[in-house]
């Protein structure tokens, strides 16, 4: 059984290999787009920094947090964005275009997952280089706000937690294309999700926020490490962010079996 | 109808046409990210503010500040609606060799296809104006004739702005694969430096200044303050925005031409 999974995952990674190479190859061959990726991603991020900085100009907290706490969550959630935007945000994009013009066909032919083969088949470097940005400004604010060493070595783990609750959430919304007949609407969906979770829990109101924790649980993405991080006796988010990506995890397996099952195949 | 008239308005007809085919996709792309941004700005002042409506930050209270961001959104309904995503695969997928025949220019086709688009904003800007005036009771729209009449007049102005410089990055795709990059990283600056997220008063003055002789404010901040009832110096806001609006016009004009030297019509 070990052995198995083992084996399962050497495959997995060796394929990953070649996804990597294949979209380093291309993205040198589109040498401006790459550089444009770059700097539309550093946009961002220096936009979102900025107007946090801009309020805490005018005000002394946000809910009960200074300007370094919000700063670290949104440094933390930028580091979240930057992790999708390299390794899946293609992906998205290119979905309902699979499904409309039937070339899922072909993925669903191959001896691999097809949810993986799917989703992480287009890789974005450029993004990858901004991670140079993101844990510059994560560490910066980290350091000011003296995180613990216990901190500093769980944050890249919460890092990746944050990343894999994100997107198990996002891939399950992103099945709904399965039922449409254009379904690039459902990433703007995706992407207005992004921006609810972009803030910490505590500026909703009791109703939407319990909603967002729960239910639909994106505010779990950054608010519940984060909170855990600042307040270890905080855990009950953390532990409730843990169930949700095991839970959203089997969700996808479930709904894009169901998916499958209407899908109706173009090219063929 | 005259001939010249009739193409524009057909073509009007057939973007209706294709709109309503994808109804849930038009709501979930334009009208979806503009109510969720609303909601976000909502919730995040009124975190911001506590409550407490007798707080002034920037010279706002918590009610004209919801207004002002209610004002922006409606604002953006009106101006934002221009997306030119097509354009750029247009050209690269040798599309636009049709166009070089028809009797209506590739520019005008894009023209009449934002205007139709335009027609169906405003018309969701004015239900939401008089949803929110009979919801929200005066507190958050204050219904004034005048100001609603040179608010609509100067969104209509940012809203060709907004087409033509959307218009001339998608154009750019005679030298470039994607320009999608540089239209988000536009978008990212606009959400910015408008003062879409927090109005001109809380940034620093210098950078006012200076943000004012670009088209940024014009396109948030300005209509939504003309349409809160506080109108500014009609001629600059004017004048400057026309600038602009004719300025990109021009360099989309010689950029069009330069393009078409080098166009090489792929597929034909």
């Amino acid at each position: 059984m070990v052995k198995h999974i083992f084996s399962r995952i050497k495959h997995y990674l060796s394929v990953y290999q070649g996804i990597v190479i294949t979209n380093f190859i291309e993205s040198m061959n589109f040498r401006l787009h790459f550089f444009l990726l770059i700097l539309m991603d550093l946009l961002f991020y220096i936009s979102a920094l900025a107007s946090i900085h801009i309020i805490y100009n005018h005000v002394e907290t946000i809910g009960v947090w200074n300007r370094e706490q919000l700063l670290f969550f949104v440094a933390f959630m930028l580091g979240i964005n930057q992790l999708t935007m390299t390794f899946v945000s293609e992906a998205y994009w290119r979905f309902p275009e699979l499904i409309r013009t039937g070339d899922l066909d072909f993925i669903l032919l191959k001896p691999i997952g097809a949810v993986f083969s799917v989703f992480f088949r287009y890789l974005r470097p450029g993004s990858m280089l901004n991670m140079i940005f993101t844990w510059g400004v994560i560490i910066y604010y980290g350091l000011i706000l003296n995180l613990s060493v216990f901190d500093w070595c769980a944050l890249p783990f919460l890092l990746v937690l944050g990343f894999l609750l994100q997107n198990a959430i996002e891939m399950v919304i992103s099945c709904s294309m399965f039922w449409m007949l254009e379904g690039s609407g459902v990433n703007f969906v995706r992407m207005e999700l992004q921006q609810l979770a972009r803030w910490p829990d505590f500026i909703y109101n009791k109703i939407v926020s319990r909603i967002l924790m729960t239910i639909l649980p994106i505010l779990l993405i950054g608010s519940a490490p984060i909170r855990f991080l600042f307040n270890a006796n905080d855990w009950l988010p953390f532990l409730g962010m843990g169930l949700a990506i095991l839970l959203f995890w089997g969700v996808l397996r479930f709904v894009w079996q169901l998916g499958l099952a209407s899908y109706e195949s173009a090219s063929s | 109808m005259k001939p010249f008239l009739l193409k524009w308005f057909q073509t009007m007809q057939v973007s209706w046409s294709n709109l309503m085919v994808y109804k849930l996709n038009f709501f979930l792309q334009i009208i979806g990210p503009m109510l969720v941004f609303f909601f976000i700005k909502l919730s995040l002042w009124s975190s911001i503010y506590g409550g407490y409506d007798y707080v002034k930050i920037g010279g706002y209270t918590l009610s004209e500040m919801l207004s002002y961001h209610l004002w922006v959104m409606i604002a953006g309904m009106i101006i934002m609606s221009s997306t030119a995503s097509n354009l750029s695969e247009d050209i690269r997928l040798g599309k636009i060799s049709s166009y070089l025949i028809y009797p209506f220019s590739f520019w005008e086709f894009h023209a009449a296809k934002y205007l139709a688009r335009q027609v169906i904003q405003i018309i969701i800007a004015l239900i939401t104006i008089i949803s929110c005036y009979f919801l929200l009771d005066r507190l958050y729209i204050a219904f004034e004739p005048v100001s609603l009449a040179i608010g609509f007049f100067v969104a209509l102005l940012a809203g060709y702005y907004w087409f033509a410089a959307n218009y001339l990055i998608g154009i750019l795709a005679f030298w470039l694969d994607e320009t999608w990059t540089i239209m988000v990283g536009l978008q990212i600056m606009t959400y910015f430096f408008s003062g879409a997220i927090i109005p001109l008063e809380l940034f620093p003055e210098t950078m006012v200044e200076i943000l004012y002789w670009t088209p940024f404010p014009y396109i948030s901040f300005v209509p939504a303050k003309i349409l809160m009832g506080h109108i500014p110096p009609l001629l600059p806001v004017i004048g400057i925005l026309s600038f602009w609006s004719l300025f990109i016009t021009l360099i989309s004009y010689l950029v069009w031409r330069k393009g078409l030297s080098l166009y090489t019509a792929a597929g034909m």
